[in-house]
């Protein structure tokens, strides 16, 4: 097992190399440059509280900076530049002009808001049902757990269980996927080809990702669920109130705000998500999405600019999430 | 005890990622049994000149070889499907020029030498030609594989012209039957099978004037003789009655896997157009000759347009400099290197010096044959357009047309990603 | 909870039929893909996993003994033998011996071949094939059958992938591969982001708030818009595609979300503790180490599990920072994605390589939930 041996060297050595720093740097720091001794002892003791901090951020500050800040930038500044020989070349907003009269592109927007809408919802809306039913019974952690399990599987291992729920055989042979077989029982004529069949195909592969999502949602619903006082419950029963009253009129409203992260969460997974759609369709039969139109304008056409102006207009659609967020992690800290 | 561990990990991640010294990385488009071929002739390689090899065959090349050469960690050599990429990467200054001399043993040792010096020559990054590439392993594309006792069970002739060809499908829909395996699946280069269709085809209605016209973007690809063209092949695959699986299942079947229908039990299909290198994904123990044969994709008697051949091969680029690189290079133009392969499945070689006798199967001496009556010979267009549609558009369009989109509307889009790349 | 809401003993049984049919519905893929691992070809093309416990039919395209071994009885022509392969049994239902016609006969049956003279086939494949004029040619004849083909079930897919070394397309070199990647990807985060994370609940610096701020909006940039930048910098600085540069780019995309669930956890600590600690004259260093470490375990499990997930599960980062052409880099989700093409019709062997890769997240998923929805509520439930 040579390999493994050399794998677990690494695995040691980049760890060590990481909690070396915090050591040696803190150790530094008080024992050497600003020692809390000797004739300075407040002020170095002061200046060192100062410095400590940024100690402390300074790797994560520079990983952040480098790995999420600066690509922003610079995505930003390729998208208006394209590449000539081996040199780019500046051309303004030609890269978002051509962008624009692609029928692909156009798909791949239009796509992106379908799963915009459906997933978060069909997600959140499984959750909530899943959440609300299974705090009822002995055994609901149990099916609690089984549901959250896709969230532990790989797009792409999801990819696969799905496509072969829906394999497709020619119709003198046995069905070998689950939804031609079902479809067949129920009277279908002849074995459908879900991926190409136009616009359901999204759908279908949209469903993919509310199955890994669901449990997310029904997690963190539930114990939402579970924190609303139960008086307020318990007086609506009173007034005669029945369980669906109960559970849209006086549940559903209390946790409104849980229901809203837990839908921009989601919303965010899905803005980055690239495996379902290219392990399954590579972007054919009117699937494209944006990820994926623009993985293959990087990689298969070698557009970087077209590539990059896509790139910014996949943040277009995440900023006004940021701007929330930031303006709600604003609130808390006043 | 750190810097110990410090310096194991360094050296650890140095043997992981980078190269010993002796040793020629190659990248290429082959994987299943083709990548055990390519080995073999790479073992060959490592015995004959002692120095070791790694392979990686990848399903989306097309996409990792651009990663890799813009990230500088490419394969040393890489094998390109198409010359239209290579040259791409040629004008980015990504491939290395070729040992000079190469040039002038390809034009003494290879049939129409001159052809594949000029197929193989791009522009590098500062606007000069050079010779980038070397072609090994030639695939000859106009064929139609069928199994010949199939044929004889129902009593099927050969056809001799696409007027025969066509009545042969028809007759095969009334006895109940389906003519062709069509599949054009192929991971990230899905769509491809569907353009050798396309090209086969524009040979067979228009001259072999008009089709260098098309490949030089001289003639528009929304043209209406290449519409024209793309919807010949729509009357074979987007006919229900002629595909196994319908119309819908073409662009879902993995060219891998879409000749087996001609073996199983009932027979899927009883024809499928490929290239000489498909008997390789034949089920295993098809013995090519007997159980499997093919016959030229015929021209239409109607038009006088001869026979015209459509063939295409392997272009071998250095895409990351060395020593052994260039010596793998030359151990591909010695006859060891082509007999290793021939012996096997799938090959073909315009080597003139090549033992034919080495063929594994005498169908290969016959798919000469085919070369040799040929009235005009092209390479495949797709291969010799831009990247960007020859490894792009084209293929995406041609599934967008097998799914029901418009031939015209297909075409047009194609012309337009053609002109966003000048 | 019971009193509240269901006291009718129907809406029960409604509540729990429900439940059964959402568990059921989002186990049926699963389930699907793990019995196919365990099939043969043979089996999974002749029917969907959920008959895997019945008795299926092939059809079979066999071979009689070739022209060669004919002997001559009585006049005629006679070649014998029996169709199946040694060690292999046949129930024949139907047969045939056209493609055109492969289920004519009934075993027993005499059938007339088109070449001339006659066969008879037996249900267990025995055959005697009778002409008065030689057979000719080279090969025998075919015969189409369809045959019974109990239940079965192999663990030699599993082999196959994990350990067969002619095999180009095994699993062993990729599950290592992505363990070499997913475990310092998983370290080296929670350790960078804890520091931070202390720094912004406890220590009092300048610009501290804006910093929060700043990380809250990281949180959601899409990771797309790294790859070309990144791409260009590794390369720039040296680092180029592999290993390092892999676990560099997974420590960034993991950073924001880990800095925020271990900041938003601890800040909820107990303040006391801490202000005691610098009282009695700890220094940060010591109170991080000591206190804050220990405490915060919980929202360190979870992080760490949400990272391993992420890391082992991820496709595009290692396609973009770690795979090269030297083969020995490719993760699992790779190879799976490459499988879907060269292996798209070959379901057992997709299968057993899709389990492989799943089964180690499932294993840390289901031991290690616990921490998992702690930390997930840590993070969003106010």
């Amino acid at each position: 097992m040579y390999p493994a041996m050399q794998g677990i060297m690494a695995i040691v050595g980049a760890v060590s190399v990481c909690l070396t720093y915090y050591f040696v740097s803190n150790w530094l720091l008080d024992n050497v440059f600003l020692p809390a001794k000797g004739a300075h002892i407040s002020r170095n003791i002061n200046r060192a509280n100062m410095i400590r901090p940024w100690l402390f951020l300074a790797p994560a500050l520079l990983v952040l900076c480098v790995y999420l800040a600066y690509p922003v930038i610079e995505t930003l500044r390729l998208s208006f530049m394209q590449r000539q020989g081996a040199e780019f070349v500046w051309v303004g907003l030609d890269n978002y002009q051509q962008m624009m009269t692609e029928d692909k592109f156009w798909e791949a927007l239009t796509n992106n808001v379908l799963w915009l809408i459906i997933v978060p919802a069909g997600a959140t809306a499984m959750g909530l049902i899943a959440a609300q039913l299974t705090d009822r019974i002995y055994w609901g952690n149990l099916a609690k757990s089984l549901i959250f399990m896709p969230m532990a599987i790989s797009f792409v291992g999801a990819s696969i269980i799905w496509k072969l729920v829906y394999d497709t055989r020619p119709i003198d042979q046995e069905q070998i996927g689950l939804l031609n077989a079902l479809y067949l029982f129920f009277g279908g004529d002849a074995p459908q080809t879900w991926v190409t069949m136009p616009f359901w195909n999204n759908l279908f592969l949209m469903v993919v990702l509310i199955w890994i999502q669901t449990g997310f949602a029904m997690v963190i619903l539930s114990a939402a669920l579970r924190s609303i006082p139960e008086e307020t419950i318990e007086a609506a029963i009173l007034d005669g109130a029945n369980p669906w009253v109960v559970f849209f009129k006086i549940k559903v409203p209390q946790i409104k705000g849980t229901i809203l992260v837990v839908w921009t969460t989601i919303t965010i997974t899905v803005l980055k998500v690239f495996d379902i759609v290219y392990a399954m369709t590579n972007g054919q039969w009117n699937t494209q999405i944006l990820a994926n139109y623009m993985f293959n304008k990087l990689f298969s056409a070698n557009d970087w600019g077209v590539g990059s102006a896509s790139a910014m207009v996949i943040m277009l659609l995440v900023t006004p999430i940021l701007i929330w967020n930031v303006y709600n992690a604003r609130q808390e800290q006043l | 005890m750190k810097p110990f561990i410090y310096a194991g990990v360094t050296a650890a991640v140095m043997s992981a990622s980078a190269v010993h010294a002796g040793t020629v990385s190659v990248f290429g488009p082959w994987l299943g049994p083709d990548q055990e071929n390519v080995e073999a002739v790479l073992d060959g390689f490592a015995k004959a000149t002692g120095h070791d090899y790694s392979y990686v065959g990848s399903d989306s090349f097309e996409q990792q070889v651009r990663i890799d050469a813009a990230a500088g960690s490419a394969a040393n050599v890489s094998v390109f499907p198409q010359p239209g990429l290579a040259a791409d990467l040629a004008s980015a200054g990504q491939l290395t020029p070729l040992a000079s001399g190469t040039a002038d043993w390809v034009r003494e040792n290879y049939a129409a030498g001159q052809s594949w010096v000029d197929l193989g020559t791009f522009s590098g990054p500062s606007g000069a030609d050079e010779l980038y590439g070397f072609f090994y392993k030639v695939d000859l594309k106009s064929l139609v594989w069928y199994n010949p006792e199939n044929f004889d069970d129902a009593g099927y002739e050969v056809p001799n012209s696409m007027e025969e060809l066509k009545a042969l499908s028809d007759q095969i829909v009334a006895d109940g039957g389906t003519p062709w395996c069509i599949g054009l699946g192929s991971g990230g280069a899905t769509g491809w099978p569907a353009t050798d269709w396309v090209e086969d085809l524009m040979l067979r209605t228009q001259s072999p004037a008009v089709y260098d016209q098309w490949v030089s973007n001289d003639i528009k690809f929304n043209d209406p003789r290449v519409v024209a063209a793309i919807e010949e092949f729509g009357a074979f695959a987007r006919n229900d009655d002629y595909v196994a699986g319908g119309a819908n299942a073409v662009a879902t079947t993995d060219f891998r896997d879409s000749p087996k229908g001609m073996f199983s039990s009932p027979a899927q299909c009883y024809m499928h157009r490929q290239a000489s290198f498909i008997p390789a994904f034949f089920p295993e123990g098809t013995v090519v000759g007997e159980d499997a044969d093919f016959f030229y994709f015929p021209a239409y008697a109607s038009k006088n347009l001869g026979n015209p051949v459509l063939g295409a091969g392997t272009v071998w680029g250095i895409t990351n400099d060395s020593p052994e690189a260039h010596a793998l290079m030359t151990y591909l133009q010695s006859t060891e290197a082509n007999e290793i392969w021939m012996a096997r499945k799938g090959f073909l070689t315009p080597h003139k010096g090549v033992d034919t006798s080495k063929f594994s199967d005498p169908t290969l001496r016959k798919m000469n044959d085919i070369l040799l009556n040929a009235t005009t010979f092209r390479f495949d267009a797709s291969d010799l357009m831009p990247g960007g549609v020859g490894a792009g558009s084209f293929w995406t369009g041609m599934v967008d047309y097998s799914g029901g989109k418009p031939a015209k509307d297909v075409a047009d889009g194609i012309q337009a990603s053609w002109d966003s790349l000048k | 909870m019971d009193n509240i809401a269901g006291s009718k003993s129907s809406l029960r049984w409604a509540v729990h039929l429900s439940v059964a049919f959402l568990v059921v519905l989002w186990l049926i893929p699963t389930v699907g893909l793990l019995v196919s691992s365990f099939r043969t070809t043979d089996q999974i093309s002749t029917g969907g996993w959920w008959r895997a416990l019945m008795t299926a039919e092939h059809n079979l395209i066999l071979r009689t003994a070739p022209p060669s071994t004919q002997t001559q009885i009585n006049g005629k022509y006679v070649v014998t033998g029996s169709l199946a392969k040694s060690g292999t049994d046949l129930d024949i239902r139907v047969w045939g011996v056209s493609s055109r016609a492969i289920d004519d006969y009934t075993p027993g049956a005499t059938a007339k071949l088109s070449k001339g003279g006659e066969i008879t086939v037996s249900k267990d494949g025995h055959y005697r094939m009778e002409h008065t004029l030689p057979f000719t040619g080279k090969r025998g004849t075919r015969i189409f059958l369809s045959s019974a083909l109990p239940p079965e079930f192999t663990l030699d897919n599993y082999h196959k992938v994990l350990f067969d070394p002619k095999n180009v397309e095994g699993m062993g070199q990729a599950f290592l591969t992505t363990m070499i990647v997913t475990i310092p990807a998983t370290i080296i985060p929670i350790l960078i982001a804890a520091f931070a994370a202390y720094a912004l609940a406890w220590m009092q610096f300048p610009g501290r708030a804006l910093l929060v701020a700043f990380i809250v909006g990281l949180l959601v940039v899409p990771l797309q818009l790294a790859l070309i930048p990144l791409l260009k910098l590794h390369l720039n600085i040296g680092i180029g595609k592999g290993f390092i540069g892999v676990w560099l780019a997974h420590t960034a995309f993991g950073m924001p979300l880990a800095i925020y669930l271990l900041r938003n956890y601890m800040v909820g600590l107990p303040k006391d503790i801490i202000e005691n600690a610098r009282i009695d004259g700890a220094t940060d260093f010591q109170i991080f180490m000591k206190l804050i470490v220990p405490l915060s375990f919980p929202a360190l499990a979870a992080f760490s599990i949400f990272q391993f997930l992420w890391t082992w599960n991820d496709l595009l980062v290692a396609k973009v920072f770690l795979i090269d052409s030297s083969g020995q880099t490719v993760v699992m989700t790779a190879k799976l994605v490459e499988m879907l093409g060269t292996r798209g019709g070959n379901w057992e062997i997709l299968a057993t390589s899709a389990f492989v890769s799943i089964v180690v997240p499932l294993l840390v998923f289901f031991s290690l939930q616990k921490y998992l929805v702690r930390g997930l509520l840590a993070g969003s439930v106010k």
